[in-house]
C-alpha cells in the first residue's frame, strides 16, 4: 500500500489528491487487470466534498452526468450520476446497473466506493459504455453520512428525520452525550449488582452476560455515553436520527420498529430512489453498498442468507433501553377500575367474536405468500457473481454485518426481480478464522454472537485481534469516568465508524476494484438479438418468416424469481403485419418469460399471407437485455 | 347550454337567498337551509359545487379544503366539521370518512354529501346531532378516486374500479393502449354476442328470452360470446387487453402490504398513489383521529381488518370493541353482516383499514353499500325468490325489477351490429348502474342508515371527563389525592394494536402546583380500602398510560403529595381529550 496511515482521518477537512503514477506491489497483485486511475480520494469526505467530487467527475466527461434525485430532510441532495456514452441506443433502453451506496448513515465507505465506480467507469475500457448505463446514488443518507464529520462523532445509521423513538410524546430529547469529551460516543460500563453482565475473561475490554449456571453472578449494566437527558429513569434512548434507510424497504420490512420509519418507502431519500428505479425498468442488475453480505458468501443451497456478525458490546448496550416500552402498561381493563359496562355482556364476558365468525368461509392458509429465499434456480448467477467478486476484490471475509430486513438490495431480488448485491466492500485485515459452526437448520436469520461462553473466540474477539493486528485503533479502552448520576463508571468501546469503515487509506484500491466489479458485472447482463432470419416462399403470396432470438449476455432476459413474481417483463417479439395477415404459426406478439443467456436461443415462425417483394419488420424488447429489431424481404 | 358553474352559482344564490327569508315551516317539514334533492348521483365537479355550497351556507362550522390532486388532476375535496365554539380540531376525537376509492363503487360520496347536510341542518333542531357535532371533529372526503368516478359516471364507465395512473397491463411497452370501445356510441359496454346456429356454447333461455344460459356438455347452443364491446386497437391481434389504469387503488396503503404477484393491483410501495398518499399525509397530521369509515360497494356487509388470515387475529380488547359497533350496525343496518375482511370477504394486503386500524390506531370500518336481498326487502318475498319458478327467482329477479319499477331502464336489449373484426353480431346488456349501485329511488334509506351508523361509530370515540375528587391530609402537609377519570364512550383511547406498534403517543396524567409529589399509584377499589397498585415511573408529574384508558371505564388515581395550595392533574389523550381537576391541598 502506498500509505501506511491506518486510522480514519475523515475530518481534515480538505480532499487528498492522491496522483497515481505508480502501482504498488501490493496493489499488482489483487488488481493486476487495470491500469492507474487518475485523482482518486483517499479520505472520507463530508457532503460538500464529495458533492465536488462528483461534480467535476461529471463535468469531465460527456458520458456522465449529475442530477438530484430528491432532497434529504436536512436539505442535501440526494445525487445521481448516469454514465453512458451518448448517442446510440438511448440510455433508458440500454441494460442499466444501479449502484447506491451509504444507505446505513455509517458505512461512508459504500458512497467512497460508489465514487471510485464512477471514475473508474469513465476511464476504463471495459465498462461498455456504448451498450450499457450505469446509475450511481453513491449517498443516499446524506444527512446520516455527516454525522461522521461532526465535532462529536456518533456513528449514526439513520437519516434526520425527527422522531420520537420511545414514543413519550417527546422528540429526539435524550441523545447520547460525550461525557468524556474525547468527541467519540462510546459506551458506559456502571457496576450495578442487578446488571447482567461481566467482564470477558478472555479479553478485559469484552463483555459477556454472565451465567448463573457457571456461577457468574452479573456486576456491569452497560449504557451509551451520556445521561438520562429527559428525567424518565432511560439513558439516550431518543437521539437525534429517525430512520435506516435500509430499513425502509418492502421485502421483509421490519413493521412498527424504531428505526425503520412508520412504514415503507416513507423517506423523501428512499421514496426518490424508489421512484427512480421502479422508473427504470432497464435496470439490470443492482450493487448495494451496506452492511448486509450477499457477494463474500452467496446465499446457501436453501438460497438464504449467511449469518449476521454482530457485536455484543453494541447489542448489550442497545439492551439497556428495551423495558421502555413496558413502562406505562397498566393491565386488565378497568386498569384497577370500574365500569366497563358493554351492550352485549357483563365486563370481563368472553367476546362473541361475531366478527370472526365464518360468513363466505375462505382457507386461512389459503393465498400466496412472498418468497424468502433465493429462488433455487438463481442460485448459480448469485455464485457467479460472488465469485467475480472476490476474484477481482480479493475480500474473503465478511467483517460487522447485520440481518437484511428492509434492506435495498432485498428489494431489488425480491421485488424488482434482478440480480441484487449488497457487500460492506471491505475486508477484516488479517482474517482469523473463527471455527465454523455446525450447520443450524433453522431458516431464520441468525446472528453469530461475539462471546460464546468459553472454547474458541466469537465474532467480537476475533474482529478486535484482526484490527489489533493490522494496527487499526477501532477499540476506545475504557478509562473510568466519574458520572454526575452515575457515580465512578467506565467509558470505552469500539470506536465510532472504526469496524465498519477501513481506513481512508484503503478506499482508492478498494475503490477502483469495486469499480471494476461494476464492469464485470454489466458484461454479465443479459443481450438480446436477432441471431437468424428466415424466409419461405409457398407461392400465392403465402410465406413463412422464422427468427432466431439469442440471449449473447450471462445472466438469463429474467431470473426464475423475476417470472414468478412477475416483476420483469417477458421479452417480446413481435412480426410487424397486421394481425389477420397470419394465417398460422406464432402469435403477432409472442413473449419469452425467460431465455438464458450464454447464447440461448428460441425460434418463432409465422405463415403469413403478403404481397411478394414487401419487406417485414421483426423486433425483440427485452425488459433487461435491450432491444434488437431486422427486417426481412419476401421473396 | 348552462354550465355548471352558472348552476352552483345559482344553487349559491338561492341558499343565500333562503338565510334571509326565513319562511315559516309548512306542515310537518323542517324549514331547510339548503333543500337539495338526493336522487342523482353527482359526478366530481358537481361534488365539489355542492361541498362549497354547503360550506358558504355553514361556514363557521364547515372548512372545505383539498387535500392534493389525484392523478388526474382534480381537486380531493374534504371538509371539516367543527364547532370552533367547543374547542380546536385536535383537541376532539376525530371521525374520519372517505368513500369511492373504487371508482364505480360511487354511492358512499352522497352518504358523505348527505351526512354532513344531515349534521348541519339538524344542529339546532335534534338536541343529539347537536351534542355529537359539538363534542366531535368530522372529516368527510366524498372521493378518494376522482378520477375513476368521473369515468365511470361521464363516460361508458367499463372497468372503472382502477385509479388512472397508466399501467402497461400486457407488458408491450404501450401504456392503456387498448380499453373497450363504445362502438354503437350508445354510452354503454355491452356485451357482444353472436349467431351460430348449433356451434355455440349458450342458447337463448325459455324462462326469459334476454338471458342466455351456457348449454350442457355435449348439446350445442346457438351462440358464442366474445367479450366486451371494442375492438383491437392497438393492431396487436388482441382485444381489449389494456384498458385504462389496471390496479386497485385500496390495495396501496402502508399496513400488510405486498408485491403485486401476492397482491395484485398493490403498485411498487405503498402509498405510491397520489391519492393515497394525500389521505395519509393527512391523517399523519392529525392524531386525534379515533375513527375511521371507507364505503364501498357492494354485499351488505360492515366489513373490519384484519384484510389476512396471516395477519393473526386482533388482541381481544379490540375485538369486543369491534363486535360491539359492529352487531349494533347490524341492528342499523338490515340485510348488512359484520365481517371480518379475509374471512367474510376475501384476502386483501394493503388495505386502507387495515393501515388506519394498525398504522395509525383508529377503530375502522368499511361498509360495503347495498345488498341485491334489498330489491325485494320483505320475509315473504325473500321466501317466494326460493322458488325457481317464480319470476323473481334468482336467476330472473333482476329482470323482474327493471321491468316494474326501474321501467325497462337498467337493460339494453340485444340489438344486431356489424363488428370490424367479428362480423355481423349483437350487442347488448345490463348498464353500469345495475347491481352494484342502488336504485335511485331507494337511496335515502341507503344514505340515512349508514350515516346513522358512522354517527353511532363517531359517538362510540373516547371521551374522557373528571369525575370525583378527594383530599385527604395523611399528617404534617403531606396528602393524599384522587381523581376520578373516565373514559364515557366504548372506544379506548389507545387500542390494544396501536400499543403494540407505538402509533399512538400515550395518554399523559400532568401535575402541576405547588406539590412535590411521593408517589402515584391506581386505586384498585375505591370503595375497599388497600394499598395503591404503585405507578413505577421515574417522572411522576408526568405519567405516560401507554395503554390508554379502556372504553366505559373510570379509574381513579391517587398522589401522594407534600405541598399546599392549588394542585391540577391533566389528562391528556391525543385521542380522547384532554381534561383537568383541580383540587386545594388543605
Amino acid at each position: 500500500m502506498m500509505n501506511n496511515d491506518r486510522t480514519l482521518h475523515p475530518n481534515e477537512g480538505s480532499t487528498r489528491m492522491i496522483i497515481r503514477t505508480t502501482v504498488s506491489a501490493g496493489a499488482v497483485a489483487l488488481f493486476a487487470t487495470v491500469g492507474p486511475l487518475p485523482a482518486q480520494t483517499a479520505s472520507y469526505l463530508d457532503f460538500d466534498g464529495l458533492s465536488r467530487e462528483l461534480r467535476s467527475l461529471a463535468s469531465g466527461s460527456n458520458a456522465a452526468s449529475m442530477q438530484a434525485l430528491g432532497t434529504s430532510h436536512e436539505g442535501r441532495e440526494v445525487w445521481l450520476v448516469t454514465v453512458g456514452a451518448p448517442g446510440g441506443t438511448p440510455l433508458e433502453s440500454r441494460p442499466g446497473v444501479l449502484v447506491v451506496g451509504n444507505l446505513e448513515g455509517d458505512h461512508v465507505v459504500g458512497s467512497h466506493l460508489a465514487l471510485e465506480t464512477v471514475r473508474y467507469l469513465l476511464s476504463s475500457d471495459d465498462a461498455n459504455l456504448d451498450n450499457t448505463v450505469y446509475y450511481v446514488v453513491p449517498r443516499l443518507n446524506p444527512d446520516g453520512a455527516e454525522a461522521m464529520f461532526a465535532a462529536v462523532r456518533h456513528a449514526r445509521t439513520r437519516n434526520a428525520l425527527p422522531y420520537d423513538d420511545d414514543n413519550d410524546g417527546r422528540i429526539d430529547e435524550d441523545p447520547p452525550e460525550d461525557l468524556n469529551g474525547d468527541g467519540l460516543i462510546t459506551m458506559m460500563r456502571v457496576p450495578d449488582p442487578l446488571g447482567a453482565y461481566i467482564v470477558h475473561p478472555d479479553d478485559a475490554r469484552l463483555m459477556k452476560e454472565a451465567d448463573a449456571s457457571e456461577g457468574q453472578a452479573g456486576a456491569y449494566t452497560l449504557y451509551w455515553e451520556g445521561r438520562d437527558s429527559d428525567g424518565d429513569g432511560f439513558l439516550n434512548e431518543d437521539g437525534a436520527g429517525g430512520v435506516d434507510l435500509n430499513r425502509n424497504f418492502q421485502h421483509v420490512y421490519p413493521y412498527w420498529e424504531r428505526d425503520a420509519g412508520p412504514y415503507m418507502v416513507s423517506e423523501p431519500e428512499s421514496r426518490a430512489l424508489m421512484d427512480f428505479v421502479i422508473a427504470h425498468r432497464n435496470i439490470a442488475a443492482v450493487i448495494a453498498y451496506g452492511h448486509s453480505d450477499n457477494l463474500v458468501t452467496p446465499p446457501d443451497s436453501r438460497g438464504n442468507l449467511s449469518d449476521a456478525n454482530v457485536l455484543d458490546l453494541v447489542i448489550a448496550a442497545d439492551a439497556s433501553n428495551t423495558d421502555i416500552f413496558a413502562t406505562g402498561v397498566f393491565p386488565g381493563g378497568g386498569g384497577g377500575g370500574f365500569g366497563g359496562f358493554f351492550f352485549g355482556g357483563l365486563p370481563g364476558a368472553v367476546p362473541q367474536l361475531r366478527g370472526a365468525q365464518p360468513g363466505r368461509d375462505n382457507d386461512p392458509e389459503s393465498g400466496r405468500r412472498p418468497a424468502e429465499s433465493v429462488n433455487r434456480d438463481d442460485l448459480t448467477y448469485f455464485e457467479a457473481a460472488s465469485d467475480a467478486y472476490k476474484e477481482i476484490t480479493g475480500i474473503e471475509k465478511v467483517g460487522v454485518s447485520r440481518d437484511a430486513r428492509g434492506a435495498l438490495f432485498q428489494y431489488g431480488y425480491y421485488q424488482f426481480g434482478v440480480p441484487s448485491f449488497s457487500t460492506q466492500g471491505w475486508a477484516l485485515p488479517e482474517p482469523a478464522e473463527p471455527e465454523e459452526e455446525a450447520e443450524d437448520e433453522e431458516a431464520t436469520p441468525r446472528q453469530r454472537g461475539g462471546a460464546p461462553s468459553g472454547g474458541e473466540p466469537g465474532f467480537e474477539a476475533s474482529l478486535l485481534e484482526a484490527m489489533d493486528g493490522a494496527g487499526i485503533d477501532a477499540f476506545v479502552d475504557w478509562m473510568p469516568y466519574d458520572h454526575p448520576d452515575l457515580g465512578s463508571v467506565e467509558i470505552g468501546g469500539f470506536r465510532p465508524y472504526a469496524t465498519t469503515n477501513p481506513p481512508a487509506a484503503d478506499l482508492p484500491d478498494l475503490g477502483r476494484a469495486h469499480g471494476e466489479f461494476t464492469a464485470r458485472l454489466a458484461s454479465m447482463l443479459p443481450r438480446v438479438r436477432i441471431a437468424q432470419s428466415e424466409v419461405m416462399n409457398h407461392g400465392g403470396g403465402v410465406f413463412t418468416v422464422s427468427v432466431a432470438i439469442e440471449n449473447t449476455g450471462f445472466f438469463p432476459t429474467s431470473l426464475q424469481h423475476g417470472v414468478v413474481s412477475r416483476s420483469v417483463q417477458p421479452t417480446t417479439v413481435q412480426i410487424q403485419v397486421p394481425p389477420e395477415s397470419i394465417l398460422t404459426g406464432d402469435a403477432k406478439s409472442s413473449t419469452i418469460r425467460k431465455l438464458d443467456g450464454s447464447g440461448a436461443r428460441a425460434e418463432y415462425s409465422w405463415v403469413i399471407q403478403a404481397r411478394e417483394g414487401s419487406t417485414i419488420e421483426i423486433r425483440v424488447r427485452s425488459e433487461k437485455g435491450g432491444s434488437d429489431t431486422t427486417t426481412v424481404t419476401l421473396r | 347550454m348552462i354550465n355548471k358553474t352558472t348552476i352552483g352559482l345559482l344553487l349559491g344564490l338561492v341558499a343565500l337567498t333562503a338565510v334571509n327569508v326565513h319562511a315559516q315551516q309548512r306542515g310537518s317539514d323542517p324549514d331547510h337551509r339548503l333543500s337539495l334533492t338526493w336522487d342523482r348521483w353527482l359526478d366530481h365537479d358537481e361534488i365539489g359545487e355542492r361541498m362549497q355550497l354547503m360550506q358558504r351556507t355553514w361556514p363557521n362550522f364547515l372548512t372545505l379544503r383539498s387535500l392534493g390532486n389525484s392523478h388526474g388532476g382534480r381537486e380531493m375535496w374534504l371538509m371539516t366539521i367543527n364547532n370552533p365554539a367547543t374547542g380546536g380540531e385536535l383537541d376532539k376525537a376525530g371521525m374520519f370518512i372517505e368513500a369511492n376509492v373504487h371508482g364505480n363503487e360511487i354511492q358512499g360520496a352522497e352518504v358523505i354529501l348527505y351526512t354532513i347536510w344531515y349534521l348541519m341542518e339538524n344542529y339546532d333542531r335534534i338536541d343529539e346531532i347537536k351534542r355529537l357535532v359539538d363534542e366531535r371533529v368530522f372529516y368527510l372526503l366524498p372521493s378518494v378516486n376522482p378520477d375513476g368516478r368521473d369515468y365511470f359516471l361521464d363516460n361508458a364507465g367499463s372497468g372503472a374500479r382502477t385509479g388512472h395512473i397508466p399501467v402497461d397491463s400486457d407488458g408491450d411497452g404501450l401504456f392503456d393502449e387498448d380499453g373497450p370501445n363504445d362502438l354503437n356510441g350508445n354510452g354503454v359496454i355491452e356485451q357482444i354476442r353472436k349467431y351460430v346456429p348449433g356451434q355455440g356454447t349458450h342458447r337463448i333461455s325459455h324462462v326469459d328470452p334476454r338471458l342466455l344460459e351456457r348449454v350442457f356438455p355435449g348439446e350445442n347452443g346457438d351462440w358464442v360470446l366474445l367479450g366486451r364491446e371494442g375492438i383491437d386497437d392497438d393492431g396487436d391481434g388482441r382485444v381489449n387487453e389494456d384498458p385504462v389504469g389496471g390496479y386497485d387503488p385500496n390495495r396501496n396503503y402502508g399496513s400488510d402490504w405486498q408485491p403485486n404477484y401476492i397482491q395484485g393491483g398493490s403498485m411498487n410501495y405503498p402509498f405510491q398513489l397520489p391519492e393515497a398518499r394525500a389521505i395519509n399525509d393527512f391523517m399523519m397530521t392529525r392524531p386525534n383521529i379515533a375513527g375511521f369509515q371507507s364505503f364501498h360497494n357492494s354485499g351488505g356487509m360492515i366489513l373490519r381488518g384484519p384484510g389476512a388470515a396471516w395477519q393473526g387475529r386482533y388482541p381481544t380488547s379490540d375485538i369486543r370493541v369491534y363486535d360491539e359497533i359492529g352487531e349494533n350496525g347490524e341492528r342499523m343496518l338490515p340485510y348488512y353482516d359484520y365481517l371480518v375482511i379475509w374471512r367474510g370477504l376475501y384476502t386483501v394486503h394493503g388495505g386502507s383499514i387495515d393501515w388506519t386500524n394498525d398504522g395509525l390506531g383508529i377503530i375502522s370500518y368499511s361498509n360495503e353499500l347495498w345488498n341485491g336481498g334489498q330489491y325485494f326487502n320483505s320475509p315473504l318475498l325473500q321466501e317466494q325468490r326460493q322458488n325457481p319458478n317464480s319470476p323473481i327467482s334468482p336467476q330472473r329477479s333482476r329482470f323482474f325489477f327493471d321491468d316494474f319499477l326501474e321501467f325497462g331502464d337498467q337493460y339494453v336489449e340485444w340489438a344486431p351490429f356489424e363488428h370490424p373484426v367479428y362480423g355481423q353480431v349483437e350487442m347488448g346488456g345490463w348498464k353500469k348502474l345495475s347491481g352494484r349501485v342502488n336504485p335511485r329511488f331507494m337511496s335515502m334509506e341507503l344514505f340515512h342508515r349508514n350515516m346513522a351508523f358512522t354517527l353511532y361509530h363517531a359517538d362510540q370515540m373516547p371521551l374522557m371527563s373528571i369525575g370525583e375528587t378527594s383530599v385527604e391530609r395523611v399528617g404534617g402537609n403531606l396528602y393524599r389525592v384522587r381523581v376520578d377519570i373516565t373514559n364515557e364512550r366504548l372506544i379506548p383511547t389507545i387500542t390494544e394494536r396501536a400499543r403494540q406498534n407505538h402509533v399512538v403517543r400515550p395518554d399523559l396524567i400532568t401535575v402541576q402546583g405547588n406539590v412535590d409529589i411521593v408517589a402515584a399509584g391506581w386505586v384498585a377499589d375505591k370503595f375497599r380500602p388497600g394499598p395503591t397498585q404503585m405507578i413505577d415511573q421515574e417522572e411522576l408529574d408526568r405519567i405516560l398510560v401507554r395503554s390508554g384508558h379502556p372504553g366505559r371505564t373510570t379509574r381513579t388515581i391517587e398522589y401522594l403529595v407534600r405541598g399546599s395550595g392549588a394542585m391540577t392533574v391533566t389528562y391528556s389523550a391525543v385521542k380522547g381529550g384532554t381534561v383537568s381537576a383541580s383540587v386545594q391541598l388543605r
